[in-house]
């Protein structure tokens, strides 16, 4: 990698200040340091955060959860009482790398990662991602990519927290130019969606401060496949969250990951599905509201049924 | 005639690995370990070009960036690059950032040349040529037994036709390729991760123009090879070329990333296979077309194409009316090299898969046609041993007709490995101190099977002592020769040696101390009488210990989710024969070793070559998938002691049938086959049908 200055900050406005135009925060570092060693991205200065107060604290409320960016998937999968009031999220992380990663690794570098696309992650191939005019996803191999995607380059969110926030309707309080501001996950990826070389909303500078999970939903749940059984990236993965009222969902919500720029929702599906008694009929009619539209390609039409099926086995889990 | 000891005390028995405790605490010193005074890091520039010509190779840059000491390119004047990753310069410096650095700045005029990875884009008239004025696809042969195979096949009852597929598996052993070289005034000594210490000595020796007696191969540890560490490699060239111009010792271990590029591949297979039986089940006709790549593997001395592709077939069965055609491809990719069992697993998976898919055609339970048509009395033996342990007759439905939505399924494959049989020119000393300490010495390499632990075994064995009494050394080629391991060949070599090494100690021990039988608790008292001097004795590999070939069979149960396409393999057993055992804890290490391997064969690994860009696009481990302790199953293993046979290798033979038992578990499961390997939840689904078409053209 090339060489950098390394700096570490004792608060959000001097972090800010460090990173300037050119630098990167540092926390877990494992997307980061990757995409140094392979010349993907170049920071002059590593701020490291590690240090900033309070940001690694989980805090709840009656109303609402509040999980520090620095908070590791580690911890999140072995908290009890959040578990319990997340068993979506506890699964999900359970399901994050290796435990070795999910010690060092947190919650704002996991949503803040970089596209796991083999082209754009080559050190060889310039894809559109990275500058270049050709998406070769799109062309060759492509079973690992999208099947939604509103612009040119077909890489998928790989995020499993996205995926679970967007069913939780969590908010990500993000440090933009000084000014604190809160981001559905939709408008965390929104950019993404958009626009070939981005991974996300944030622009440089931008820091994820914490995560704010409302208790509006009791009843969440994840799943993923992979390849592998464990240590794999989700093919596709799929969060439910809901309340759930006399056997009746209320204010459900699915969002699927690894398919599309941004944690796939379907605001139609999530109507379709309010007030509704699950069965496996209902489940089935919602996975054909969400994946209404999608864009099979050479290799990853096998995400479809495979999807379809993940949002019917974790809609279905919601009933307990 | 030499014969092994009958009643036995540790041969047969469980003997922890004699190094155990040196590895799990990591003071075991590895290839990779080695730490020579002022040592230097080595690292190679690769092509990021599959095809091109290269014109110059400017290192002026690379040798002013601070801490190189050494540049040089891998050969002078203009040459043409045939892969991507192919090396074309070398740098040795105080750091590896430095090294790193030196790389980027050397400058490389290419032209750039049409290139072709693809198997089924090099077979076309018009694909791009590997090798200049050489077809890419060889002529192949037509090997053809029985009277008329077309007349056979309207003689049968049951006919299927396959088309059964296999990807290029990347040689990942956990050690990388790699040395640390030392080259002064005296020679050259490597330290290197190697199968065999001898052949990389003269291997060296011929490209460095050195006397063998000025090259030493030093290999106490290594991290495995599978036949991909035989020789001198690339990487050890430059590592003694780089240590010649810095005038220092020069590590140079290949990253993960170069492994997934250069150091070999087990071939692709494209089995087109058309079997059929008579009602009785009875096999009578065999036609099989099939073509791989090996890369740009042995294209040239080919006359066309790459070689090595080939398989057995039509395997272990006898069939009397055959044809196979077989031809290879050449491709701009790392060539392929042995890979443990060469050959075989692909011609396994290819042929059970056939098997299984023909005795759904006959209504027969696939088990009862391969007794039917295999006559190896040995494999009989341990079907009807598996098939008692494993509950077949129990578990057996028809294909397909498992309830639910996620089906489970079993499946059987019968291995062969023709070597595991011994090199006869093994040798080996033992030096015997008047205090009755031991020490062994043989030019072999424990390549993590056990070696040391066999040796001590025999020796404790025959001389009534303890494992843990004998001391001994491997891996120096100033040792008395030992084979290269590779081909199972290490146990059934050492072994008989170790035991006339002993034998040769206990009449010498009688003669000079006038004790009869020096063995056991006469040993130290024999020992004594010896005086001041130590007894040095010299054995070699007698007749009569040891024998090949070795045969196996292994089931499969697995579980096939029908939604997602999720094959989870449940439960392996392995029976296995190997002759007579020497350890039984690393006998069955092997094999679970092997099973492991195979399930990333048939689940997990495969080479992925972007046919736009001509890179390898997945080499690493996130995306070239390798079992994990999450994937792995209930293992189960039976060994059939035969020490009537002598010792036999186990290595090999022990990942020959797995990918074919769970292919075949996995039709079981879903009634369908999924030809090709690795058995992905994409494919599962598409086979099933489920996958719906592409929307989109490429753009």
């Amino acid at each position: 990698m090339k060489a950098f200055e390394y700096a570490t900050a004792h608060s959000t406005d001097s972090a800010r200040e460090l990173v300037a135009d050119h630098g990167a925060y540092l926390a877990g570092g494992n997307d980061l340091l990757g995409l140094l060693k392979e010349y993907l991205v170049s920071a002059d200065t590593l701020v490291n955060i590690k240090s900033l107060p309070n940001m690694d604290k989980i805090v709840r409320s009656e109303q609402k959860w509040t999980i520090g960016a620095l908070v590791t998937i580690g911890e999140i999968e072995r908290n009890a009482e959040m578990a319990k009031a997340f068993p979506g999220l506890h699964d999900a992380a359970m399901e994050i790398a290796s435990p070795q990663i999910r010690n060092v690794a947190t919650v704002g570098g996991n949503l803040a990662q970089h596209s796991r696309c083999w082209y754009f992650r080559h050190r060889d191939t310039v894809c559109l991602k990275k500058g270049g005019d050709l998406c070769y996803a799109r062309n060759s191999e492509n079973r690992y990519h999208s099947l939604f995607t509103g612009n040119d380059c077909i890489s998928p969110v790989v995020s499993s927290l996205a995926t679970t926030f967007a069913a939780l309707d969590a908010t990500a309080i993000v440090l933009c130019n000084g000014v604190e501001t809160r981001m559905s996950m939709d408008d965390l990826y929104q950019k993404a969606w958009k626009e070939v070389a981005a991974h996300n909303s944030l622009n440089p500078g931008d820091l994820i401060l914490r995560v704010r999970i409302p208790t509006t939903r009791s009843r969440s749940a994840y799943m993923q496949v992979s390849d592998k059984h464990a240590f794999d990236w989700a093919l596709v993965s799929c969060a439910a969250a809901a309340e759930v009222v006399d056997g009746k969902l209320k204010s459900p919500r699915v969002a699927l990951g690894s398919i599309s720029p941004v944690p796939h929702q379907v605001q139609a599906a999530n109507d379709f599905l309010d007030g509704k008694t699950l069965d496996d009929a209902t489940a089935s009619q919602a996975a054909d509201m969400i994946l209404a539209g999608a864009t099979p390609r050479e290799h990853n039409g096998y995400k479809v049924p495979m999807a379809h099926a993940l949002i019917r086995r974790t809609l279905l889990k919601l009933k307990g | 005639m030499p014969s092994w000891p009958a009643n036995t005390k540790y041969i047969g028995q469980s003997t922890l690995r004699v190094d155990a405790e040196a590895k799990v605490t990591g003071r075991a010193r590895y290839s990779s370990d080695i730490q020579a005074d002022d040592w230097l890091y080595g690292m190679i520039l690769r092509s990021k070009w599959p095809a091109a010509k290269i014109s110059a190779i400017n290192l002026d840059k690379a040798r002013q960036i601070p801490g190189i000491k050494a540049a040089i390119t891998v050969r002078d004047g203009e040459r043409t690059i045939r892969f991507y990753g192919e090396e074309l310069a070398a740098v040795a410096g105080t750091t590896k950032q430095a090294c790193l650095d030196a790389l980027r700045a050397i400058e490389v005029t290419a032209q750039p040349l049409p290139f072709v990875v693809r198997e089924d884009d090099a077979k076309k008239d018009d694909a791009p040529k590997v090798w200049e004025g050489v077809a890419n696809v060889s002529t192949g042969r037509v090997r053809e037994q029985g009277s008329n195979v077309d007349q056979a096949f309207t003689e049968c009852a049951a006919v299927i036709e396959g088309f059964y597929t296999t990807p290029v598996q990347i040689h990942n052993p956990m050690e990388t390729h790699g040395n640390t070289v030392s080259w002064t005034d005296d020679g050259v000594t490597a330290w290197a991760s190697t199968q065999g210490v001898s052949s990389v000595r003269d291997a060296l020796a011929g490209a460095l123009k050195l006397d063998h007696s000025q090259v030493r191969v030093l290999t106490e540890f290594m991290g495995g090879g599978f036949g991909a560490k035989l020789g001198g490699g690339v990487e050890g060239v430059l590592a003694a070329r780089l240590s010649k111009e810095a005038k220092a010792p020069v590590r140079l271990m290949l990253t993960r990333f170069d492994n997934a590029l250069a150091v070999g591949n087990r071939p692709s297979s494209f089995q087109k296979i058309k079997i059929g039986a008579l009602a009785d089940g009875t096999l009578h006709a065999f036609e099989m077309e099939n073509y791989g790549t090996a890369g740009i593997g042995a294209g040239a001395d080919a006359g066309g194409g790459g070689g090595g592709a080939n398989i057995p077939a039509p395997y272990i069965y006898a069939v009397p009316n055959t044809r196979v055609k077989q031809s290879a491809v050449a491709v701009n990719a790392g060539s392929s090299r042995a890979f443990r069992a060469p050959g075989h697993p692909p011609a396994s998976y290819g042929m059970e898969s056939a098997m299984d898919d023909l005795a759904a055609k006959l209504g027969m339970d696939p088990l009862e046609l391969r007794l039917k048509n295999d006559s190896n009395e040995i494999r009989q033996r341990e079907y009807k041993l598996g098939a008692e342990k494993f509950g077949w007759k129990e578990k057996y439905r028809k294909p397909g007709s498992s309830p639910g939505v996620v089906k489970t399924g079993i499946g059987c494959a019968g291995a062969n490995w023709p070597g595991g049989g011994p090199n006869r020119r093994t040798q080996g000393d033992a030096q015997i101190n008047p205090d009755g300490t031991i020490e062994f010495r043989l030019g072999v390499q424990d390549i993590g099977t056990g070696t040391k632990t066999v040796i001590a075994v025999v020796a404790a064995e025959m001389l009534g002592l303890k494992p843990e009494q004998i001391t001994v050394k491997v891996g120096d080629t100033n040792f008395p020769p030992g084979p290269a391991s590779g081909g199972s060949t290490t146990c059934s070599s050492i072994s008989p040696t170790v035991y006339d090494i002993c034998d040769k100690a206990l009449q010498q021990l009688q003669t000079q101390s006038g004790i009869a039988d020096a063995r056991g608790e006469n040993w130290f008292a024999a020992c004594k009488k010896l005086g001041v001097t130590p007894l040095v004795v010299h054995g070699q590999w007698q007749q009569g210990l040891s024998t090949s070939p070795a045969y196996g069979v292994q089931f499969a149960e697995v579980e096939v989710d029908t939604e997602t396409g999720l094959v989870t393999v449940k439960k392996v057993l392995g029976v296995h024969d190997c002759g007579l055992i020497i350890d039984k804890l690393t006998t069955e290490s092997q094999v679970n070793g092997g099973i492991i391997m195979g399930m990333g064969y048939a689940l997990y690994e495969e080479r992925v070559m972007d046919d736009l860009s001509g890179v390898v696009l997945n080499p690493n481990f996130e995306t070239y998938k390798l079992p994990g302790i999450a994937d792995v199953p209930e293992i189960e293993i039976i060994l059939i002691n035969m020490p009537e046979r002598g010792v036999i290798g186990i290595g090999e033979p022990a990942t020959v049938p797995t990918a074919a038992a769970i292919g075949n578990a996995v039709f079981n499961a879903i009634g369908v086959r999924v030809g090709s390997m690795p058995i992905t939840p994409a494919k599962v689904l598409a086979a099933l049908g489920k996958v719906p078409p592409s929307t989109v053209s490429k753009s």
